[in-house]
């Protein structure tokens, strides 16, 4: 205890010293100076166990087994069962996984550092073959492997002590292992630093994996597993959990607006490594590769096969959170895609939703070059009614020709064509008007009734008024002529405008 | 009748095999899938027979019917564990979960051996068994083409809780035999001589104590999963044990063509 | 009068390996339920189940063995230096070839003579392949015979009780032994019948 103090001691001045930016590993750097670093095997031994032997609380994905809360090494005893079983791994599509516990991933295993492991792998009776274990966190040949290779039928016994704390991934290693592993043959075993991780509201287990099938993506029926596929890479499927529906819909993670969530992400592999991302959030703070030390702010962290990551942030808005392996074509294709529902009240400071739908007109600025040569004409006084039929097309394009077409011939019955139309006799005075003011209610054009709203289009300038009807009057055959900024300017002031109307 | 049985018994020990049928097979060097350190995985395979099909329920209840110490109940759990013939209805009825025609399976390295030594044959070695399995329908040594691989690999898909499938179904390969692969793992002579580390990573791990004098034997085709997962099953089981998809047929040194079959 | 079909039946009964015929019968985990025929270092046949009294130390062996085997004999001497005089009278030691072919009685014979093997405690056996094979399989020894007459195999010490069951394995050799194994060893004599 004093060295800890001593060390403390000489280590804070210093770091509060060098400080601008807080370390966020800081703590840690502290806590092993002068010493071996933190979770590692050598301190990691503390001594034989106490007390009696416990069983451990093995949990199903997604679910977590509860901290230990313990503060002395204690005898763990494990129990975990090996089963063939045939399950969906996509609607309508089966698959003869190779499982932990019966499930895929398979069974959560949570020890503290330094606790004596008993380790039972028992072999069911009706699986047709042998299998074994490997767990990462096991320090000894092979994991573990060697001491556990079990007939159907059969159990294995071996113990070992978890010498480094960690979130380590288990799995089976019979020969061909790619092919054990491949059939689902994965899980994670977390062990839990001395002073324990801190608590957090929810806590999840995923894990990824890579399925090899003859049959093709989604193919119904019963997905034979296909070996060159896997010495290939090349995956059928990308899965969360080992199946489509694993962590969706009804089965999709929840957590509530204001929560700290935990996830202990594995990749079983057994070829691919995964970039994992939950789209929508960002990652406060990543046990990168399920190791002692955390980076903060990450947006996608690598997992490698085989490996581990512990992922924690806190939910501020609520809505569906899309987990993936952000290699999208996995993601979209092959199925590697997981839901966490947040529910709770909205917060519009941090995310808005969906404010303004307005119209973009995309090419517009590009083609307003003769929109500005014409106004610079009128000020010099030069401006012809080629100038301003050019300007007027400009703007026609895009606020008009969506109703009335670009070539001014309207849609039957509902919009009045431009293109030789009789309504233009009725002058310019009533053409502006109906511009600014728009127009509803019954009107004949050509011989043909149109019952329509035109909206009224009082945010356009007097010369773009005029522009637009110069074009207007110039197009299609129709007769010729201008219009004037001045007689829209009349228009504007002499006529009320309508509801709607800018101004 | 009766007094024809205990003649046919003496002259006919393969009585029981007679649906079976045997069928010779050549032998010859062979590659073997395992990389023996003394022969560099070149086996040599003296020519054998070989049963046509793995031993059903009804043969081998035949054969426990003569030889009583091996119904169940009665053989030492030395020689089979307490699963010995599980399914089986009785220790003399098959019952309706094991059908005549099926493959007998959850008995014994000890029992089967008895059963062969019965009919006069033995166990094949693992070697006559690799040797007899490496054909298809067209050529003794198909293992290279994916195919021969890819329908061995299907039978690990199939789920294990369904029925057996008769004996006899599939198509028989070039040398008369059928069923060495997808119907039941098969007991061998030898399977104690797999020397196999239980962690089969460990290729080539110079660890030369252990098996007093050389290291575990190494799997020289890794491609040839199909039988590495044989390797590793044979190894895992000790002769007392029985599994529910663990089965055997017998062989024999090559028998003269003319005469009573003996 | 027996029916000829009795009869033969009984001759083929027995013919086969095993049979429990003992007068009161062997326990159903007895490694002596093993009937085949086994000789000593003198030619002395004897069967298994003659070992029935007292507990054993069995072990598998070849003579011309160069690595483990010595080691073997080492073991299981080692394990009786460390018992009191009376302890070691009331155990049995039984090595059993792996290697018929080669090791006849003469070659057994010359290990017991070189390695000062009382024959009262120390029996060194041969017998016919198949029954080498369920030995084997029996007391968990693994076995391949290599092209030059070599043996790879696993090396195990297996201790048994008066009644032929299992009660020990160690696979740790060497004159120093096992003491978990020893003190196996210890608690068998302990409670052993004296010997016959």
């Amino acid at each position: 205890m004093k060295r800890h103090l001593l060390a403390l001691a000489i280590a804070l001045p210093l770091a509060l010293a060098g400080c601008g930016r807080d370390n966020p590993n800081a703590t840690l750097d502290t806590r092993d100076a002068g010493k071996d670093a933190a979770g590692s095997s050598t301190p990691g031994d503390f001594g034989p166990p106490q007390g009696e032997p416990i069983n451990a609380i093995l949990t199903s994905p997604p679910l977590v087994p509860p901290a230990t809360g313990r503060t002395a090494p204690a005898k763990v005893v494990v129990n975990l069962e090996v089963k063939e079983v045939d399950m969906e791994m996509s609607e309508g599509v089966t698959y003869t996984f190779w499982t932990f516990g019966g499930t895929v991933p398979g069974s959560f295993i949570r020890v503290r550092q330094g606790d004596t492991v008993e380790f039972h792998l028992n072999n069911h009776p009706d699986s047709k073959m042998p299998h074994n274990i490997d767990l990462h966190g096991v320090t000894g040949p092979g994991g573990g492997a060697a001491s556990s290779f079990t007939a159907p039928g059969h159990s294995s016994q071996f113990t070992f002590k978890a010498l480094n704390a960690g979130l380590y991934v288990y799995h089976c290693a019979t020969a061909p292992v790619g092919m054990h592993v491949a059939n689902g043959m994965y899980g994670l075993i977390l062990v839990e630093p001395p002073e324990g991780l801190p608590a957090v509201d929810k806590e999840f287990y995923v894990m990824q994996g890579d399925f090899y099938t003859t049959s093709k993506y989604r193919e119904k029926g019963h997905a034979p597993f296909d070996m060159q596929r896997a010495i290939d890479e090349n995956p059928t499927y990308v899965l969360f959990n080992g199946s489509e529906g694993a962590l969706t819909g009804d089965n999709a993670l929840r957590a509530n607006v204001g929560e700290s969530v935990r996830m202990y992400v594995g990749n079983g592999g057994p070829n691919l490594i995964s970039s994992f991302h939950v789209i929508g959030e960002i990652f406060d703070k990543v046990w990168f590769e399920g190791g002692t030390r955390y980076q903060e702010n990450v947006q996608t962290t690598l997992i490698p096969a085989g490996g581990a990551a512990i992922t924690e942030f806190r939910t501020e808005v609520p809505g569906s959170y899309v987990l993936v392996d952000h290699s999208l074509f996995r993601a979209f294709n092959k199925g590697a895609l997981a839901i966490m529902k947040v529910e709770g009240e909205a917060n519009l400071d941090v995310y808005s939703g969906k404010e303004v739908d307005s119209t973009y007109l995309g090419d517009k600025a590009a083609s307003l070059a003769p929109v500005a040569s014409a106004a610079a004409a009128e000020k010099a006084g030069t401006l012809t009614v080629e100038d301003q039929a050019k300007a007027g097309e400009a703007l026609f394009a895009g606020t008009c020709s969506t109703c009335h077409q670009p070539d001014g011939k309207g849609l039957a019955g509902v919009f009045p064509p431009l293109a030789g139309s009789d309504y233009l006799a009725k002058g310019n005075a009533e053409l502006i008007k109906v511009v600014l003011n728009g127009l509803s209610g019954p009107v004949t054009v050509n011989g043909q009734d149109y019952n329509s709203v035109m909206p009224p289009m009082s945010q356009l300038t007097d010369d773009e008024v005029a522009n637009i009807l110069t074009y207007v009057k110039n197009s299609w055959g129709n007769g010729g002529g201008n219009v004037t900024t001045a007689e829209v300017a009349d228009v504007r002031s002499g006529t009320a405008r309508s509801e709607g109307a800018a101004h | 009748m009766r007094r024809f049985l205990p003649l046919l018994l003496c002259l006919a020990p393969a009585v029981a095999g007679a649906d079976a049928g045997w069928a010779p097979l050549p032998g010859g060097e062979f590659r073997s899938v395992l990389r023996y350190e003394d022969t560099g995985g070149v086996v040599r395979v003296a020519p054998f027979e070989l049963q046509r099909r793995p031993v059903t329920n009804a043969e081998y209840l035949a054969f426990v019917k003569r030889h009583p110490q091996w119904q169940r109940g009665k053989a030492p759990t030395v020689f089979a564990e307490p699963r010995y013939l599980e399914k089986w209805a009785g220790p003399l009825e098959t019952g309706p979960q094991s059908r005549p025609a099926q493959p007998v399976v959850q008995v014994s390295w000890f029992a089967a051996q008895a059963y062969c030594e019965a009919q006069g044959a033995r166990l094949p070695t693992w070697s006559e068994w690799e040797y007899a399995a490496a054909a298809d329908a067209t050529r003794a040594d198909a293992r290279s083409d994916p195919a021969w691989r890819e329908r061995i690999l299907a039978w690990y898909s199939v789920p294990s809780g369904a029925p057996l499938p008769d004996v006899g179904r599939t198509p028989a390969d070039v040398h008369g035999v059928q069923d060495l692969h997808g119907l039941v793992w098969e007991w061998v002579e030898d399977h104690s001589a797999m020397l196999v580390s239980g962690d089969n990573r460990n290729q080539g791990d110079p660890d030369q104590m252990r098996f007093c004098g050389a290291g575990a034997l190494s799997m020289d085709d890794r491609e040839n999963y199909a039988v590495l997962m044989r390797v590793a099953m044979l190894s895992a089981l000790e002769g007392r044990d029985t599994t529910r998809n663990l089965g055997f047929r017998c062989a024999r040194s090559p028998q003269a063509p003319k005469g009573k079959q003996r | 009068m027996i029916p000829l079909s009795w009869r033969l039946l009984a001759v083929l009964l027995l013919a086969l390996p095993f049979t429990g015929q003992a007068a009161d019968a062997l326990p159903g985990d007895s490694v002596y339920l093993l009937d085949d025929a086994f000789s000593d270092q003198a030619g002395k046949p004897f069967k298994l189940a003659d070992r029935r009294g007292r507990p054993q130390l069995v072990a598998m062996f070849y003579t011309s063995c160069r690595y483990i085997c010595p080691l073997i004999v080492d073991s299981a001497k080692g394990v009786e230096h460390a018992l009191s005089p009376a302890e070691r009278a009331r155990l049995g030691v039984l090595l059993v070839s792996l290697d018929p072919a080669r090791d006849d009685t003469a070659a057994l014979a010359s290990v017991a003579r070189k390695r000062k093997l009382d024959p009262a405690r120390w029996t060194l056996a041969r017998t016919d392949a198949g029954a080498v094979r369920r030995v084997a399989a029996l007391l968990g020894v693994r076995y391949r015979a290599l092209a030059d007459g070599e043996f790879n195999h696993t090396s195990a010490l297996v201790l048994l009780d008066a009644e032929g069951r299992v009660l020990a394995r160690t696979e740790r050799l060497g004159p120093v032994p096992d003491p978990a194994f020893l003190a196996a060893v210890k608690a068998a004599l302990a409670t052993g019948a004296p010997p016959r």
